[in-house]
């Protein structure tokens, strides 16, 4: 037995021996799923459903199906892209970044974290690419060879490093999470009774022997992703960001977009890693790998990330006074005072004020309270982008197109039924694989008889 | 050498293999498979029952598969014998005459492969002068109206049979003679000369005919006023463009009042600051904010219920200090801020160069004005009597005298040409009337209100189907010729006129015929004869005739000159009216026409109804326009609606609108809405569409013999319902942005640059000027000039850019959604004006508003810039550099280019495009039931222009400066070997502008005008700060007035 540092809380509790790690969080996977995961499941079905129905009369009959306008040309649509991408900013970031930096405490959530950032990628590409007009030409967008049909490509367009930015996100994320699951694949295969299963996991598990030197390799592997993937977890919301910084429009040319759009990613990403993971050690008895530890460092970051998102806002609004450009200080004025004064304040006070909760040690510990802190993080950081989006476009320079926006069923329909897919998604996974790394929490187990 | 050149098919051949050789001899080398086929047993098929199926399996799937998939047919026909004077591809002008209204501007049309598709001014006719108006543009889009009457209507139903109708009615109408029974021809203003011969060869037919001219919206005040003051039952011709002070009460002659067209070319003139002898002052007074008001210098509201009153007042003012004689009355009638005062003093300062005009159709309002013309001298000079105007003639005391003759049985027959009296009346007034009636027969093209109560309907055709001549103004007559056949069964109403008289010019007798001209398939219209025989005098020889038809124009072809006019009038008689005026509290209900939809004709017309009203940017509807103090006291807010009850007239929820510059307790009302028996687009109770708006007419009183468009003493009280206008533009203040630039005449002439004198950003930038936009390079530099004091926001380019460039009608609910298409939009700015400083922002409004004791003068007093916005083709254009997928191009000619094919629709160019000139298509608008508008019908669409795409679901359009008219201006040069520089294009806003305020051109040329206007001291770009580079110069507005 190892002694526990007496500065350091375990990291695993419940004195946890490696077999009761594989026991534990293979369970749901060799078990028939229980009913709370039914009906969850069924709950995202239905979702889905709302999404694929509101897809299907938006393709059928055309963007016009949304109440997008001639000054705002995007509205929910682009608010909904931004706000996922943004929530899969803390999957790469919990995996890569905070593995550079030995933080051992990620082991037990890095696995759901990444998971998250994969379907929150999926949820917001759904956006850009059916808010073109001509989705069946959207390939164009592409740079193939002029032979496909398809013409050399803007470069200057920031909607094109957009398409480069996402897709490289989305492929190095989605690989680094499959290799940090070969060893946990493994360890199902070799746990599942049926051939069928047997024979998926073993195919997956890429003929995992769990040898010194496939382990090193592994590790290896793991870090030259995790490097890889550092610079995408800034470079991703900094191109997402250009979308509006490079552009003429009051609100949206603004050179401090870039640290700030990852700022309020990485805020976003850790209030969506905390809502689910509050509610999955609760439900799947996981208290003693995720532990209040966990929750504490984790808020810790979101009122980090909070409070710098709370300084770009007042940066913004500095400048726009001390620019002395007219329509800039008008745009921002009519983002406190004008039509949309609601979004405003409500993005003011969920991610500027609300975080600030977190200086008490209660409110970083009472796992309750911290789901509906998660929930208001992930609501303000909404309105965050329908300001910049909307409240942005509805007034710009000339008065005469200045327009109001409300968006339409549809496009409400298509954002709830984007739950649908991610949630979908996340049980799916929460029920065909390990939502916690095992191999890894094996390593910082103190009971090691 | 070359013979000896020996080429073979292959090795056998060059080895001369004995078999190949043989074989060579044969017609088909190699044998048939024909063996598989037929063999001694006959057919027969050599596959098993199993490999039937499974063919006969695979052909249906396939078969039934392939027929899923619809394939659009597309016809292209080719002419079998080309039409000499046909080329596809090449349009051809046809010179005719306006039928939109009784102004008769001549015309051009341009017909592509035998389809006319766009019209616009005849720059040879002296009434457009190359002009032309809204209603004028859309009037093309009614000849593709598939509501048009097919064939003629017996009883309600069709019968395609007109010699058995003509037979019928000219049987009934003998009867009716007969019995010495009335017959009475009902009409708009005919103008017409041959028109009116053939009524008269009716006339003799039927002696008991009588011909009553009555107009919907009436100038018969103003022709009995003249007929009593100077003998002449005519409307004077204006002539604008020789006024230095203009005043008018409540005459929107820019808008809607008598020639507009006219009347805006004579205006424009004297706007321009830098004109011989100085720019003119316009001073209005009116109750309703018309286009009119807000192009004036000083407007001053007034209650149109005592325009009397003021107007007798600057007579007297006058009269004062000419030493004519005053109206003896006690009361004089000021209003605030010494108004009349001013005005005198500026009328007295322009004696003869001057023009005093008014709205009114009160007999005693306009023998005032005439006095006051009288005294200023001005007949002769600006008003013009000897060359008077007959664009209106009618007579509402003959009109009324009708409709009793109808009730008491006294008229027996009646007969209404282009007059629709059933719709233009309070409800039921005719319907029963006409219904009394032995014959009752309407001209109407389609079912309307009056035409659904007749017993026939015989449909008159579309003007541009037509043949005639017209006579706007004393000497001067215009020609209309067909630019295309009948596209229904429809037969001008000369025609049928003349035919029940049996004065039709018998085929016999054609000229053209004779000489083998025309065959007999072909055969000219007996009114052509007929009209041909009219001129037969002043245009003896097919060339002169013919060379008029070119031309368009018979006649004077320059503006005549004036002569004095005796004048017998006597003012000082009407001081007991002027007492009499009502000076009790009330409101007063002004009624007006709307600058599209005008007196309601053209109701079913969706480019008229899209286009927005000038003033208040409302589109589909016809609204009660309220004084923000009235609006105040009542609780009506925007989107919320009034009951407004006038008598025993009621009608409940009619959508409100606080309208900046409403002239306090007054309301103001459209008529031309609430059309019951229009059509799809207009409405129809019949039919099952909704209707759009109501009909003001109900209101109209004509209990003193003239039709009275204004109402006193109207209750108004908020309604129940809330109703959402569909407005294209909804923030009317600048906010204090110096978007638009204005300054006062005053400060011009001392410095030119006056309002435009603020120093140009600084702007850095690190790269260098494109070639192409380099002084002295090779190409083209397209780029236009906008001159603010020229336009008067009339809209006429809005309709003009729709027909040319096939920009979609989308509807009321999608402008609520603020989609509108149009590519080129007039942004109209409020600037309310408070004792000392003008408004612009919306928060000093708010801060101001309810100081005065609930006056709002404010909201009364306000001062209205028009600017027309279109894509302004940035030389370093946002939009360009963010499309992924370079949709969007800079072209080496200046122009920012949009490629439809490439369009995937991510909609960021519309985003970042500072100006708003983008507009996405968000639903296929073309063969969508969802836009059921002429794009949705194959009769309707033959308006498109060819030239241009007709854009798909999904991606961007916007403004090209007229690309097609670009290329086809450079292949014309190109042909015709002239040099660039000699290029002339025009684009159809420009071309369409009645006030000349759009200018464009090559900026490389330096002689173009457009080099001259981007020289001119008064040009500034709008956002220049924002260095995208404008291709657009708009010139400073100069107001002359004293303002600050």
């Amino acid at each position: 037995m190892i002694h526990d540092s007496i500065i350091r809380d375990r990291l695993v509790t419940g004195d946890k021996t490696a077999a009761d790690v594989t026991r534990d969080i293979a369970r749901p996977i060799l078990n028939k799923p229980s009913s709370a995961w039914k009906i969850g499941f069924s709950l995202s079905i239905v979702f889905l459903g709302i999404f694929v129905a509101s897809l299907f009369y938006t393709l059928w009959t055309g963007i016009g199906v949304w109440n997008i306008n001639k000054s705002v040309m995007w509205g929910w649509d682009i608010t909904n892209f931004v706000f996922w991408v943004g929530i899969g900013h803390a999957g790469t970031l919990i995996s890569a970044v905070l593995l550079l930096f030995r933080q051992k405490w990620r082991m037990s959530i890095n696995r759901s974290a990444e998971a998250m950032t994969i379907f929150a990628v999926i949820c917001a590409a759904m956006f850009p690419v059916f808010h073109m007009g001509r989705v069946w030409v959207g390939y164009w967008a592409l740079p193939l060879p002029n032979a496909f049909g398809s013409l050399w490509v803007n470069f200057n367009s920031p909607l094109l490093w957009d398409v480069f930015a996402i897709s490289t996100y989305f492929s190095v994320s989605l690989l680094f999470w499959y290799i940090g699951l070969i060893p946990d694949i493994a360890t199902i295969r070799d746990k599942v009774k049926g051939k069928t299963e047997k024979a998926i996991y073993g195919f997956f598990s890429m003929g995992w022997t769990g040898s010194t030197r496939t382990w090193a390799r592994y590790e290896l592997v793991s870090l030259i992703l995790a490097g890889l993937s550092t610079p995408l977890v800034l470079s991703v919301h900094t191109i997402v960001s250009t979308d509006f910084a490079t552009s003429v429009i009051p609100g949206w040319h603004t050179t401090i977009f870039p640290p700030y759009f990852v700022a309020g990613a990485i805020f976003s990403g850790f209030g969506m890693v905390a809502t689910l993971l509050v509610v999955a050690r609760k439900v799947m008895n996981y208290e003693n790998y995720i532990t209040i530890g966990h929750l504490d460092a984790m808020t810790k970051i979101i009122m980090v990330t909070g409070s710098i998102v709370g300084i770009a806002y007042l940066t913004e609004f500095f400048i726009a006074w001390y620019s002395g450009v007219e329509y800039e200080q008008y745009a921002f004025t009519n983002r406190m005072f004008g039509p949309y004064w609601w979004a405003y304040w409500s993005m003011m006070t969920c991610n500027l004020i609300a975080p600030q909760v977190f200086w008490f040690r209660w409110a970083r510990t009472t796992p309750w309270f911290i789901f509906i802190m998660s929930i208001v993080v992930n609501v303000g950081m909404w309105f965050e982008r329908f300001v910049i989006i909307v409240t942005s476009l509805h007034r710009d320079y000339l008065p005469s197109s200045w327009v109001m926006y409300a968006g339409s069923l549809t496009e409400i329909g298509l954002f709830l039924g984007t739950f649908g897919i991610f949630f979908t998604c996340f049980f799916l996974f929460a029920k065909f694989l390990p939502v916690i790394n095992m191999a890894e929490v094996k390593s910082i187990l103190r009971n090691r008889e | 050498m070359s013979s000896n050149i020996k080429y073979w098919k292959g090795e056998e051949e060059l080895s001369r293999d004995p078999k190949f050789l043989a074989a060579q001899k044969n017609e088909f080398q190699e044998n048939l498979p024909l063996d598989e086929v037929f063999n001694e047993n006959g057919v027969e098929l050599q596959a098993n029952r199993r490999d039937f199926l499974k063919y006969f399996g695979f052909s249906v799937t396939a078969v039934a598969l392939a027929a899923c998939s619809k394939t659009p047919v597309r016809h292209a026909v080719p002419y079998l014998v080309k039409p000499e004077d046909v080329t596809p591809g090449v349009a051809n002008y046809y010179r005719s005459t306006c039928g939109g209204c009784s102004s008769a501007c001549g015309v051009e049309v341009k017909v592509r492969e035998g389809r006319p598709i766009k019209i616009d001014g005849n720059p040879d006719s002296v009434i457009s002068r190359g002009g032309t108006c809204a209603v004028g543009q859309a009037s093309i889009l009614s000849l593709y109206d598939n509501e048009r009457l097919a064939n003629p209507l017996v009883n309600g139903s069709e019968n395609s049979d007109w010699a058995g109708i003509d037979s019928q009615i000219s049987e009934k109408l003998k009867k009716v003679a007969a019995s010495n029974g009335k017959i009475v021809i009902l009409s708009d203003t005919i103008h017409s000369p041959s028109t009116l011969k053939a009524i008269e060869s009716f006339k003799t037919a039927f002696p008991t005919v009588e011909h009553v001219m009555y107009d919907a919206v009436s100038y018969s005040g103003m022709l009995d006023a003249n007929l009593a003051d100077f003998g002449k039952r005519v409307l004077p011709t204006y002539r604008f463009d020789k006024a230095k002070v203009v005043v008018s009460f409540g005459a929107d002659f820019l808008g809607t009042w008598i020639s507009p067209v006219e009347f805006t070319k004579g205006y424009s003139i004297h706007r321009i600051p830098t004109v011989e002898g100085g720019m003119s002052k316009h001073i209005q007074f009116e109750s309703n904010l018309s286009m009119t008001g807000t192009n004036a210098d000083y407007r001053f509201p007034m209650r149109s219920s005592q325009e009397l009153l003021y107007i007798s007042s600057l007579y007297n003012a006058i009269a004062q200090a000419t030493g004519g004689k005053q109206i003896p009355v006690a009361q004089q009638g000021e209003l605030a801020g010494n108004a009349i005062k001013k005005t005198a003093d500026a009328l007295l300062a322009a004696k003869g160069t001057s023009i005093v005009v008014s709205g009114s159709n009160d007999i005693n309002v306009q023998k005032i004005v005439n006095a006051t013309n009288v005294l200023l001298g001005n007949y002769g000079t600006t008003v013009d009597l000897t060359n008077y105007s007959k664009q209106y003639q009618g007579n509402d005391t003959s009109a009324s005298a009708v409709l009793s003759g109808l009730n008491n049985g006294s008229v027996k027959a009646v007969i209404f040409y282009n007059t629709n009296p059933v719709y233009n009346n309070n409800k039921d007034l005719w319907t029963n009337a006409i219904k009394k009636a032995e014959v009752s027969v309407s001209f109407a093209s389609s079912k309307d209100e009056t035409a659904s109560v007749c017993q026939f309907v015989c449909p008159d055709s579309h003007y541009l189907e037509s043949w005639g001549d017209s006579e706007p103004q004393a000497g001067v007559y215009h020609l209309t010729q067909p630019t295309i056949g009948h596209v229904f069964n429809t037969r001008q109403a000369q025609w049928s006129l003349l035919a029940w008289a049996g004065a039709l010019p018998t085929v016999e007798k054609d000229p053209f015929a004779a000489k083998g001209i025309f065959s007999q398939k072909f055969k000219a219209s007996p009114y052509y004869l007929f009209i041909r025989n009219n001129w037969s005098s002043a245009l003896s020889s097919d060339e002169a005739f013919n060379a008029a038809l070119e031309k368009g124009i018979a006649g004077n072809t320059s503006i005549a000159v004036s002569g004095p006019a005796a004048y017998a009038g006597d003012v000082t008689s009407l001081a007991s009216a002027i007492t009499a005026t009502s000076k009790a509290n009330g409101i007063d209900l002004v009624l007006y026409q709307a600058t599209g939809v005008r007196d309601g004709k053209h109701g079913n017309n969706p480019w008229l109804h899209e286009m927005p009203d000038p003033v208040s940017k409302v589109t589909w509807d016809n609204y009660v326009s309220l004084p923000k103090s009235l609006a105040q006291k009542l609780g009506i807010t925007e989107g919320t609606t009034v009951n407004v009850k006038a008598g025993d007239v009621v009608f409940n929820n009619v959508p409100a609108m606080i309208q900046p510059g409403q002239a306090n307790n007054t309301i103001g009302l459209a008529v031309g809405y609430g059309r019951t028996h229009a059509g799809k687009v207009g409405g129809s109770i019949e039919k099952g569409y909704d209707t759009i708006g109501i009909n003001a007419y109900n209101f109209v009183s004509n209990t003193t013999g003239n039709r009275s468009y204004v109402i006193h003493g109207v209750t108004v009280e908020k309604g129940d319902e809330n109703y959402h206008l569909a407005q294209t533009q909804t923030h009317h203040s600048i906010e204090g942005r110096d978007i638009v630039k204005e300054s006062t005449f005053e400060a011009w002439k001392k410095n030119p640059k006056a309002g435009n004198d603020k120093p140009k950003p600084h702007i850095y930038t690190i790269w260098e000027k494109a070639e192409y936009r380099k002084d002295g390079a090779p190409n083209h530099l397209w780029s236009m000039a906008i001159d603010l004091n020229a336009c008067t926001g009339c809209g006429t380019c809005v309709v003009s850019c729709s027909i040319e460039n096939n920009v979609p009608v989308v509807g009321r609910d999608e402008i609520r959604l603020r989609r509108e298409m149009h590519w080129i939009r007039i942004d109209r700015y409020y600037s309310f004006n408070t004792k000392n400083e003008a408004l612009t922002r919306e928060k000093e409004i708010a801060k101001v508003d309810g100081s005065d004791n609930g006056e709002y003068a404010h909201w009364e007093n306000v001062e209205v810039i028009h600017q027309p916005m279109m894509c302004q083709h940035c030389a370093a254009a946002p939009c360009e550099t963010v499309c992924p997928v370079l949709a969007t191009t800079h072209s080496s000619e200046g122009l920012n280019q949009m490629t439809y094919n490439r369009c995937i629709g991510t909609k960021y160019c519309g985003n970042n495009c500072p100006y708003k000139v983008r507009r996405f298509n968000w639903f296929r608008y073309n063969d969508n039931d969802n836009f059921d508008f002429h794009f949705n019908n194959p009769l309707g669409k033959m308006v498109i222009n060819p030239d241009v795409t007709v854009r798909t679901r999904g991606v961007m359009e916007k403004c090209s400066f007229c690309v097609q008219r670009i290329q086809e201006g450079k292949l014309k040069a190109k042909r015709e070997g002239k040099s660039p520089n000699e290029v002339e294009v025009k684009t159809a806003c420009m071309k369409a502008c009645p006030a000349n305020a759009i200018v464009f051109g090559d900026l490389h040329n330096p002689n173009s005008e457009v080099s001259k206007l981007y020289k001119n001291e008064r040009g500034f770009t709008v956002l220049d700060e924002l260095n995208v580079q404008s291709s657009v110069m708009y010139m400073t507005k100069i107001r002359n007035n004293d303002n600050v």
